[in-house]
C-alpha cells in the first residue's frame, strides 16, 4: 500500500515536471487569443455592392465555417463596406489568406450535356478538361426526390425527408421524354469539371445557394447516404421554375439520356458538386437529394448546401497583423494579480492548517504546471486560444481547487475532533472527500462538455478550459494530494506531532 | 485521552471549531425574501433600461487612421479620454502590413456631431486631414446566433445536470441547488442592469463561470446532506435539522473556500485594474467578484433550505420542535465521525428514562462522540509473535 502510494506520488511528479521541461524546451506555449497576442486581420469585401443585410449573413457564414475547419475563435464583423476577419494563433499574413478563403457562391445550373458545349462561345475548356469522355458516374446516379410525394397534397409538416419511394414508381407523370435538342445553343453555357474529374456542360444560373434555407440541410441515411434541404419561403418558386423546366426536359434542361429527366448541377466555386435528377415539377419546403452517396460525399453536399447562402462573393483584400485588444499589459497585470492572489491563498492556508498545507503548496504547484502543460498541448491541437477571459477562467479554478484541500483537511479535523488518531483518520478522509470532489467535478465537467458541445466561439474556448482545470483538479487530487496526506500521516513525523492542522491533538 | 470538547466562548473560536448552531432552516425566508427581491429587481431593471451592451454585441463606430511614429495605440486612447469617451469599452488595435501601419479605434455608437469632432480630433492628433481617416459603422461579432447557441447549450446542460444530481443524490436536491444557480445569474445580470455596466463577451463567460461555481459550492453542501441523511436513517430526525447539522458542519469549509477563491479574484481587481491598469480585467474581475458571493450566499440560504422544504413531509413524523441552541450545537459537534447513528434506547445506561420517546431520540443523536466511539475500552492489540 504504502510503495503504491510513493509511486502514484513520485510518478506525477515525474510526469509532470518531464512534460514541463519538455515545453519549455520546445518552447511550446498556449496560443494567446486576440485580445492578449493579437493576430492577423484579413480584410475581405463584396466584389459587387452589396446591403448591410447581406453583409452580415455572410459575416455568420465565415464565422461558422472558420470554426467549422477548426480556426476557433475568429473575430468577425462587418466594418463599413468590408468584413474584417480577426484570427487568433495564425502566425503569417499568407497562412491568415488562405484560412479566410471561404467565399464562394453556390449557384443552380441545370444540366445540359455530359460532353461538351454547343455553345462556343462559352466553353471554356480552361482545366484541360474539355475533351475528356464523359464519365456518367456520379452526376446521373443522384436523384432530386420529392419529399413525401406520395402525399403531394399533403401540409408540410408531413413532407419528412426519407418518406420516399424509389422514382421508378413514380404513378404520375410523363414517362415518354421528348429527345433533348442536343444541339441547341445556349447562351450563357458553360463547361465545368465535376468532383470525379469529369465534365458536365451546364446552362446560365437560374438561382443561388439562397434558395435554401441556411444551415437546414442534413444527413439523411435511410436508402443510402442523402442530403434533405429546406427551401426558404421565396427561394421555393426559383427552385420550382427551374425544377420544373428540367421535369418536363425543356429546352433550356434537357433530358441527357433518354428515359431520364433534366438534371440540376448545383456549382461552388466552378465546380459542379452534385448534380440529381429531377423527379417532381413542384416542391414544397424541403427538397430531398439521394443517390449512390458515400457518407463523406453526402455530408459534403450537406456542408455546400449549408454554406451556399452566401448572397454575394466576396473577395480577400488585404491582410494585415493586428496588435492586442485588451492592451499589451493585460496578461502580465492579469498573471501578475493572479500570482499575488494566489501566495496570499497559500500564506493563508498555510497559517490554518500548518504543516500539512505544504501539501496544498506542493499540490497547486504540479496543479499549476499541468495545467500550464496541458493549455500548451490542447491549444495547439484545437487551435483554442487562451484568451483573457480563460487566463482569469483559470485563476477562479485557482479557488475550486483550494476547495478540495480544504474539504479534506476539515474532514479529518473532524475526525480527529472525535477522537481518531490522524494516521486513521485521513483514509477515511479520503475516501468521503474524494466523493463529494468527484460529484462536484463531475457537474463541472458535464458543463464544460455540453458547452464545448453545442456553442461557438468564445464560449466554446471558455469550456474548454474550465473542463482541462477539472481534469488537473481531479489527477492531482487523488494521484498527488491522497499519497501525500497519506504518507504523512502514516510517517513518525506526524506521530509525535501535538499539533496536527492547528489543532491539539495531544494525547495524554 | 484528553479531547478539547469544551464550547468556545467567542464565535469567531465556534466556528473554527465548527462548533456553531446557526438555525439555518429557521432562517429560510431571509433566503426567500432575498431571491423574490433579487428577482423582481431584475426584471424591473431589465425591463426599463434593460442591459447596457458592449460593442460586440451592437457594433458601434470605426476609424481606421494612418498610424506614424507620433501617432500609435496610446495617442488614439488619449483623444478618445479628451472627448469623455470611455476607454473600457472600447478597442484600440494596431493594424499593420507591410506598406502602410493604420490604428483602428472602434468604440460603441457616438451621436454624429460627435463621431465628426473624434474624427477631427484625431486628424489633429495624427497630423493628416480628416479624408485620409476612413470612419465607418462597425458590426457586432457576437452575432444572435452565439447567443442562441450558447442558450441551447445552457439549457441541454441544465436538464443533464439535473439528471446527474437526481441519480447521484435525489431529484429534490437536483431541483434546488439549479433554483440557486439561477438565482446567482439573475442576480449578477441584475446587477448589471441596474448598474448599466457594460455586457461583454467577457462578462458572458463570466456569468458561465459563476454558474459552474455555484453549483459546484452547492453540490460540496448537498453532499454532506446526503451523507448525514444515511447517518441519522436510525433515528427519528426530522430533515431539517439533518440540514441544519449539515450546515453548520460544512460552515468552515464554506468560509475557507469563498475566502480562497475570492482572494485572486480581489487581487485581479485591485491589483490587476487599479493598481497595474488593466481596465479590460476591471469589469471581468467585478462580475466574478460578485458572482461568487452571491453563488456561496445561495448555497446557505436559498438551495438548503428550499431542499428541507421539499423535503419536509417526507421524513418520519416527530412531535418535537426542531433543535436549536445547544442542542443543535451538540448535534453539529457529535456526528462528525463516519458511522451511523444508533438507536441507543437500547442501552439501559441511557439517563433519560423519565423523558418522552422523541427526547429521547435527541440525546442519542447528539450523544457525544467520545462516548459513542469508546463505549467499550479499545481491546488491546495482540503482541507480535517472535
Amino acid at each position: 500500500m504504502k510503495r503504491r502510494l510513493w509511486t502514484s506520488l513520485i510518478g506525477v511528479v515525474l510526469i509532470t515536471l518531464s512534460t514541463l521541461v519538455f515545453n519549455v524546451a520546445t518552447d511550446n506555449t498556449p496560443i494567446l487569443g486576440l485580445d492578449l497576442q493579437g493576430g492577423v486581420s484579413v480584410i475581405l469585401a463584396p466584389v459587387e455592392p452589396a446591403t448591410e443585410q447581406d453583409l452580415i449573413i455572410i459575416r455568420d457564414l465565415i464565422r461558422d465555417e472558420l470554426e467549422r475547419r477548426g480556426i476557433a475563435e475568429p473575430d468577425v464583423r462587418v466594418q463599413g463596406q468590408t468584413i474584417v476577419v480577426d484570427l487568433p494563433g495564425v502566425r503569417d499574413q499568407d497562412e491568415a489568406l488562405s484560412a479566410v478563403d471561404v467565399s464562394g457562391v453556390v449557384e443552380l445550373r441545370p444540366v445540359l450535356n455530359f460532353s461538351d458545349c454547343p455553345a462556343p462561345e462559352a466553353t471554356q475548356p480552361a482545366l484541360g478538361l474539355g475533351d475528356e469522355t464523359p464519365s456518367t458516374g456520379s452526376a446521373p446516379d443522384t436523384s432530386v426526390e420529392p419529399t413525401g410525394f406520395r402525399r403531394p397534397q399533403a401540409p408540410p409538416a408531413d413532407s419528412i425527408p426519407g418518406d420516399t419511394l424509389p422514382a421508378d414508381t413514380l404513378p404520375d407523370g410523363p414517362v415518354d421524354i421528348a429527345p433533348a435538342p442536343t444541339q441547341a445553343t445556349v447562351p450563357g453555357a458553360e463547361l465545368l469539371p465535376t468532383r470525379d474529374g469529369s465534365v458536365l456542360c451546364v446552362g446560365p444560373a437560374q438561382g443561388t445557394g439562397e434558395v435554401f434555407e441556411k444551415g437546414s440541410a442534413q444527413l439523411t441515411g435511410d436508402q443510402g447516404w442523402g442530403v434533405a434541404v429546406d427551401l426558404r419561403g421565396d427561394g421555393q418558386a426559383t427552385w420550382n421554375n427551374l425544377a420544373s423546366q428540367c421535369y418536363n426536359a425543356a429546352p433550356t434542361c434537357p433530358s441527357t439520356q433518354p428515359g431520364v429527366r433534366g438534371q440540376i448541377a448545383i456549382v461552388l466555386d466552378s465546380i459542379v458538386q452534385s448534380a440529381p435528377q429531377v423527379n417532381q415539377p413542384n416542391f414544397t419546403d424541403s427538397v430531398a437529394i439521394t443517390g449512390d452517396f458515400s457518407r463523406d460525399e453526402a455530408s459534403d453536399l450537406a456542408n455546400v448546401l449549408n454554406r451556399g447562402a452566401f448572397p454575394v462573393e466576396v473577395e480577400a483584400q488585404e491582410a494585415r497583423t493586428v496588435s492586442a485588444s485588451a492592451g499589451t499589459d493585460s496578461l502580465r497585470a492579469a498573471v501578475i494579480a493572479g500570482l499575488i492572489g494566489l501566495v496570499l491563498v497559500l500564506v493563508f492556508l498555510v497559517a490554518y492548517y500548518r504543516w500539512l498545507a505544504l501539501v496544498i503548496v506542493g499540490g497547486i504547484t504540479v496543479w499549476a504546471a499541468m495545467v500550464f502543460t496541458m493549455a500548451s498541448f490542447v491549444s495547439g491541437w484545437t487551435n483554442y486560444a487562451l484568451s483573457l477571459a480563460g487566463v482569469t477562467g483559470i485563476i477562479v479554478a485557482i479557488g475550486v481547487t483550494v476547495d478540495s484541500y480544504v474539504v479534506f483537511f476539515e474532514r479529518i479535523k473532524d475526525e480527529l475532533r472525535n477522537g481518531r488518531t490522524i494516521k486513521n483518520a485521513a483514509p477515511r478522509s479520503f475516501n468521503m472527500t474524494w466523493r463529494t470532489i468527484w460529484s462536484a467535478d463531475v457537474v463541472s465537467l458535464i458543463g464544460a462538455f455540453i458547452l464545448f458541445w453545442l456553442s461557438v466561439g468564445s464560449v466554446r474556448g471558455f469550456a474548454l478550459y474550465l473542463g482541462l482545470t477539472t481534469i488537473c483538479d481531479l489527477l492531482v487530487c487523488y494521484f498527488f494530494t491522497r499519497p501525500a496526506v497519506l504518507l504523512l500521516a502514516q510517517s513518525k513525523l506526524m506521530a509525535k506531532r501535538d499539533h496536527v492542522l492547528g489543532m491539539n491533538v495531544a494525547t495524554a | 485521552m484528553t479531547l478539547d470538547t469544551s464550547v468556545s466562548s467567542s464565535g469567531l473560536g465556534r466556528l473554527f471549531r465548527g462548533q456553531t448552531a446557526i438555525d439555518f432552516y429557521g432562517h429560510r425566508k431571509i433566503g426567500l425574501v432575498s431571491a423574490i427581491v433579487v428577482v423582481v429587481v431584475t426584471v424591473l431593471s431589465l425591463a426599463t433600461q434593460g442591459l447596457n451592451l458592449g460593442l460586440d454585441f451592437e457594433g458601434g463606430d470605426a476609424w481606421d487612421i494612418p498610424a506614424s511614429e507620433t501617432f500609435g495605440v496610446d495617442e488614439a486612447e488619449a483623444v478618445l479620454q479628451a472627448n469623455d469617451i470611455s476607454t473600457t469599452g472600447a478597442r484600440i488595435q494596431l493594424r499593420s502590413s507591410e506598406t502602410s501601419d493604420i490604428v483602428t479605434v472602434q468604440v460603441e455608437e457616438l451621436p454624429r456631431e460627435q463621431a465628426a469632432q473624434v474624427t477631427a480630433d484625431f486628424a489633429e492628433a495624427a497630423g493628416v486631414t480628416t479624408q485620409d481617416i476612413s470612419f465607418s459603422f462597425t458590426s457586432s461579432t457576437w452575432g444572435r446566433e452565439i447567443t442562441e447557441k450558447a442558450a441551447r447549450a445552457l439549457v441541454v446542460f441544465i436538464i443533464i445536470v439535473s439528471i446527474f444530481i437526481s441519480i447521484r443524490f435525489e431529484w429534490r436536491m437536483a431541483l434546488a441547488a439549479i433554483a440557486a444557480m439561477l438565482n446567482d445569474v439573475v442576480f449578477a445580470v441584475g446587477f448589471y442592469s441596474l448598474f448599466q455596466f457594460e455586457v461583454t463577451p467577457a462578462t458572458v463567460i463570466a456569468f458561465l463561470t459563476i454558474l459552474g461555481y455555484s453549483l459546484y459550492d452547492t453540490i460540496v453542501v448537498f453532499d454532506r446532506v446526503n451523507e448525514n441523511q444515511g447517518r441519522y436513517a436510525g433515528v427519528r430526525m426530522p430533515y431539517e435539522d439533518v440540514v441544519n447539522i449539515s450546515m453548520n458542519q460544512v460552515m468552515m469549509r464554506s468560509m475557507l473556500t469563498s475566502f480562497s477563491s475570492i482572494i485572486p479574484v480581489v487581487s485581479l481587481l485591485i491589483l490587476g485594474s487599479g493598481v497595474l491598469g488593466a481596465v479590460a480585467l476591471q469589469e471581468f474581475a467585478l462580475a466574478l467578484l460578485i458572482g461568487m458571493i452571491s453563488g456561496v450566499y445561495s448555497s446557505i440560504f436559498i438551495a438548503t433550505p428550499l431542499l428541507a422544504y421539499l423535503k419536509r413531509d417526507t421524513g418520519r413524523k416527530t412531535r418535537r420542535d426542531r433543535m436549536v441552541g445547544d442542542d443543535l450545537r451538540a448535534a453539529v459537534m457529535g456526528a462528525g465521525v463516519t458511522g451511523r447513528v444508533g438507536d441507543q434506547r437500547a442501552s439501559s445506561d441511557e439517563p433519560h428514562d423519565d423523558v418522552d420517546d422523541d427526547r429521547e431520540l435527541v440525546g442519542s443523536a447528539i450523544a457525544q462522540p467520545a462516548d459513542r466511539l469508546l463505549t467499550h475500552p479499545p481491546r488491546p492489540r495482540k503482541k507480535k509473535r517472535r
